[in-house]
């Protein structure tokens, strides 16, 4: 609640309006498809607008506030959008109107398809909570309860795999949720309530024993979700039997509502200066880098491609981590930055998977052979995004991991370089083979690939959310430097910790 | 200055009466008793508001009975505890109006009064408890309370409900013999039955007996409340009786022994005459484990309905390792969620009980795919479900926020570590129950035909799980309401 905090009602409407959405989702089925999506639509739009608004406002100096209710006595409900939050508020909000608008295509003619659209919105409502909630115990009510009504889209398809799948992710998430409630519980007592800013809210008053225990409480927790290695277990398979659309931005943006929880502990909870006296965060680094690098090696081998994909996953959101527990300027510049960016890369990835599932049939890499003669566009566009992955210039990975690799060097780690270009060397060996498969193998096809012989391009209404996110892809490297792109905010967020 | 009628005597004088004379009022017909079991409990209910209204501006106030002060007369005490009434009325309601379509299929309606006449004196006999300052006399509550607990249980005709209602009763003996047992000492000791009398008179006491009599009585209460290993009894009696009946012992009955447990903590707090510290480490521990064990016998039930008695034992083990922790949050946890796990509870034995009404099956297997069928009714099982576990931001999360830091409080975290941790335990039972009403395919199509239950059986239900989350996002009120009375309770422990 500082001075220049502005009191206002957009924070709480950013999670309110989806939540209607998803209450209309029903009842506008009844109406018909058309109804439900043009309804969802104008939601998620709204909720997208919504979000670049805050972001400007806050890229201009402003920070946004509202409390909500009070929870108990000694607890408000309480949202606070700062550069960080905003940044991550906008990249939620515009990979999840790209994701419904492909799934009007992609779930035609699915089952159960109210199901899918309320939780789709319902998720997009809690996930938006989670980056503009303004104390722990908001963030916990967002954190935790965003988890659960994910799970009814991960098991959306019914069948054993997509089960077994929901099962492990559930498990998995909810012993990462218990210790992030331990963690908070921890904190409260130590520091009581008070508003995630710059600087943290612990102090070294609270007993190095005490510190130590809230720290791995937090990362052990915060480390299901962002997928480090070895708690990285439920990724491989959740995303593949989700429906393509949801793993978009279940590995775009929930894999990250993890990282982006360390970065608030990291930053807001203990700050930079409580860290370094703690010497504990190179622990960190040397897991995320460990990650990055198993999780490269391991996605060489899958075959199919929305596993490899989440492998990738893995791999790319250890970057994230990486970057934070370097505590140095650049590093963290990079990992905020690399947060959005690999949305849209991995958003553009996964709707290709997609589309290869719906269009051929195919959900193997070795099926893939001359896909790209068959659909041209959702081709060019896996390739597009596949280089931006590895990090190519001026692509929208290349500029996260140059600002990643400049914190290595301002932090003195230059070994971790071989980190970063092993992991980037890694992506060309996982992805690259799938383009050259698409562009350059002749189709083999046997009698029972009949119809996949018969598969075409997409239709419009799913590739044009892919032909954007890759557009965003492209965009976001070539206009980094502009005024008003990620990184502007991300160095605000960055300078505001490490003053 | 409001003069306030004597709302105290009514609120007991009221029910009793009224539910005595249910079978000469509905002269065999269903219909009639039921009127009359539902226009009683709103007249109860609304001389519980007025009550609560009171006491949250004046605090704590006594009616003595006949004029007779203390130590020779009968006093009724109202303080922040007695609030519990409320939920008691509530709930006590609810039950009925869904009684009204259930126990016609269940009971033959000659005998449908009597039912409500048990279930009347049940919920009277419960009110009663909440708020006599008397020793003999919450003895006395507590036997009507048991006796007609006992006989609902056997109302159901369940092959097995005999053998429930029976195991019931010797184990309700047994905890009855123990609390008389240690009435009978205090009185002994002190020469008074009245509460805040024996307190003040319990400084001089030989130590040895005194501390007979307080093991005894809590011991007596911890039956009551099922706490493992005192639970044997609990399972099949509340997955025997009737769904609202269920939802009333679930809810209800078993917190008698934790209001009982409140009034023997006021009695020895405010003497300052017994040790608590050694009970407490002991009760803490008893509940930690049920948490534990509640879940572990949880997780390998195929019936619904045992799954949620099973459920009940795990958070009846979070409140009393709240009491035990004796720590301000710990307390403030334990006695809202009294409250809460009420409402939560409630919710899924309802819910269940509209689920096996309309489709006569019990067991996770048959049950598969039938959230298609009736989507309202799972959806607050869903609700429910997550109330319980203490996802935030619903009605179960507070009080396991407030019992953690109430174990931090206390300087015990491993017991806000067992806390969290038997949640995550508790969950995964009703994923799969969760799972199995949404996402599995059915074991027999016809289910799918299955249609809602009816309006009175799912207005209660969906009202039910709409108080989880409303009583989540306000959870600020109970909590801010019951803080005053925790703080005067542990005032003599010195801070807290």
């Amino acid at each position: 609640m500082d001075a220049e905090a502005t009191r206002s009602f957009l924070p709480p409407l950013v999670f309110l309006l989806p939540i209607i959405g998803s209450l209309l989702t029903v009842p506008l089925q009844h109406i018909s498809e058309r109804a439900r999506n043009i309804g969802l639509g104008v939601v998620c739009a709204a909720v997208a607008v919504l979000a670049v608004v805050m972001a400007a406002g806050v890229a201009n100096g402003m920070v946004y506030e509202t409390m909500l209710l009070q929870l108990t006595p000694d607890i408000w409900m309480y949202f606070r959008v700062d550069a960080m939050g905003a940044l991550f508020g906008v990249t939620v909000a515009v990979l999840w109107l790209l994701a419904l608008v492909y799934s009007w295509g992609y779930m035609d003619g699915g089952h159960r398809p109210a199901r899918y659209f309320a939780f789709f919105m319902l998720c997009l409502g809690w996930t938006m909570g989670v980056a503009y909630a303004g104390n722990l115990l908001t963030f916990l009510i967002f954190y935790e309860l965003f988890s659960i009504l994910t799970y009814p889209l991960v098991v959306h398809e019914e069948t054993p795999e997509a089960m077994a799948a929901g099962t492990k992710y559930i498990i998995y998430i909810l012993i990462g949720g218990t210790l992030v409630l331990l963690a908070i519980v921890l904190t409260f007592f130590a520091a009581g309530d008070q508003t995630l800013t710059a600087g943290g809210i612990l102090t070294a008053e609270a007993g190095r024993t005490n510190l130590l225990a809230i720290f791995w409480c937090f990362i052990i927790g915060f480390g299901v979700k962002a997928a480090l290695v070895p708690l990285h277990g439920w990724v491989p398979d959740a995303h593949p039997a989700a429906p393509a659309p949801f793993s978009a931005v279940l590995s775009g943006v929930m894999v990250a509502a993890g990282s982006f929880g360390m970065m608030r502990v990291i930053f807001q909870v203990f700050g930079v200066d409580l860290l370094r006296e703690l010497e504990v965060a190179h622990y960190l680094t040397w897991v995320s880098g460990f990650t990055v690098l198993f999780a490269a090696v391991l996605a060489v081998n899958q075959d199919d491609i929305k596993r490899r994909l989440a492998y990738s996953t893995i791999s790319q959101m250890a970057y994230v981590v990486l970057g934070l527990s370097l505590l140095g300027v650049e590093s963290t510049i990079g990992a905020l930055v690399h947060i959005t960016n690999h949305a849209f890369m991995k958003g553009a990835l996964f709707l290709c998977a997609g589309l290869f599932i719906k269009r051929l049939g195919v959900r193997r890499v070795s099926q893939l052979d001359g896909a790209a003669k068959r659909m041209p566009v959702t081709a060019a566009a896996f390739a597009l995004a596949a280089l931006a992955m590895i990090g190519t210039p001026p692509l929208s990975g290349f500029v996260s991991k140059w600002y990643l690799g400049l914190g290595m060097l301002e932090t003195e780690n230059p070994w971790l370089l071989a980190v970063l270009l092993g992991g980037a060397l890694m992506a060309g060996v996982y992805l690259l083979p799938i383009v050259y498969r698409m562009y350059f193998r002749e189709a083999v096809l046997t009698a029972e690939d009949k119809i996949a012989e018969e598969g075409r391009e997409a239709p419009a209404s799913m590739l044009v959310p892919l032909v954007i996110t890759t557009a965003l892809t492209v965009f976001l490297g070539l206009g980094a430097a502009l005024p008003g792109m990620p990184a502007d905010l991300a160095r605000m967020a960055a300078e505001a910790f490490f003053h | 200055m409001i003069t306030w009628p004597p709302l105290l005597a009514l609120l007991i004088a009221v029910p009793m009466t009224s539910a005595v004379l249910t079978p000469a009022i509905a002269r065999g017909s269903a219909r009639r008793a039921f009127w009359w079991a539902l226009a009683v409990m709103s007249v109860a209910s609304i001389i519980a508001a007025m009550l609560i209204i009171r006491v949250s501006h004046e605090g704590p106030f006594s009616y003595v009975v006949g004029g007779w002060v203390a130590p020779y007369g009968i006093e009724l005490r109202f303080d922040e505890f007695s609030a519990a009434i409320a939920i008691i009325c509530l709930l006590g309601t609810l039950a009925i109006i869904f009684s009204k379509e259930y126990v016609t299929h269940a009971i033959a309606e000659p005998r449908i009064p009597y039912y409500y006449t048990l279930l009347l004196l049940n919920l009277m006999a419960m009110i009663g408890f909440t708020v006599t300052g008397d020793l003999f006399n919450l003895f006395v509550f507590m036997e009507i309370l048991s006796l007609s607990g006992y006989a609902l249980v056997a109302v159901s005709g369940e092959r097995i409900a005999e053998m429930a209602a029976f195991k019931y009763l010797v184990m309700g003996a047994v905890s009855s013999l123990l609390v008389l047992f240690s009435i009978g000492l205090l009185y002994a000791l002190t020469g008074s039955l009245n509460m805040a009398d024996v307190a003040e008179r319990l400084d001089g006491a030989a130590a040895a007996p005194l501390a007979v009599a307080f093991a005894c009585i809590t011991l007596g209460f911890m039956v009551k409340s099922a706490v493992f290993p005192l639970h044997v009894w609990l399972p099949d009696a509340h997955a025997i009786a009737p769904s609202p009946i269920s939802a009333v012992l679930s809810g209800l009955v078993v917190k008698v022994g934790i209001i009982g447990m409140l009034r023997v903590y006021q009695i020895a707090y405010s003497s300052g005459a017994v040790d608590m510290t050694g009970l407490n480490t002991v009760l803490m521990w008893l509940g930690a484990i049920s948490i534990v064990m509640g879940a572990f016998f949880a997780v390998f039930q195929d019936d619904i309905k045992l799954m949620l008695a099973y459920s009940t034992i795990s958070n009846i083990g979070y409140i009393v390792m709240g009491l035990g922790l004796a720590s301000t949050y710990g307390v403030i946890g334990a006695s809202v969620h009294v409250f809460n796990h009420a409402l939560i509870k409630a919710t899924l034995f309802l819910g269940a009980g509209a689920i096996i009404h309309q489709t006569g099956k019990r067991t996770l297997s048959d049950l598969a795919g039938v959230g298609r069928a009736m989507p309202f009714t799972v959806a607050a099982i869903s609700i429910g479900a997550i109330s319980i576990v203490g996802i935030p931001p619903t009605a179960g999360f507070l009080c396991k926020w407030y019992i953690a830091l109430g174990a931090m409080q206390a300087g015990r975290p491993f017991f806000a570590f067992a806390l969290v941790f038997g949640a995550l335990f508790i969950f995964i039972y009703y994923i799969r129950m969760v799972n199995a009403f949404y996402f599995q395919k059915p074991k027999d199509p016809s289910i799918l035909e299955v249609h809602e239950a009816p309006a009175t059986m799912l207005g209660p239900t969906l009202l039910l799980a709409a108080l989880c989350l409303v009583m989540g996002v306000f959870g600020r009120l109970p909590l801010s309401f019951i803080e005053p009375a925790v703080n005067r309770l542990l005032a003599p422990l010195g801070g807290g």
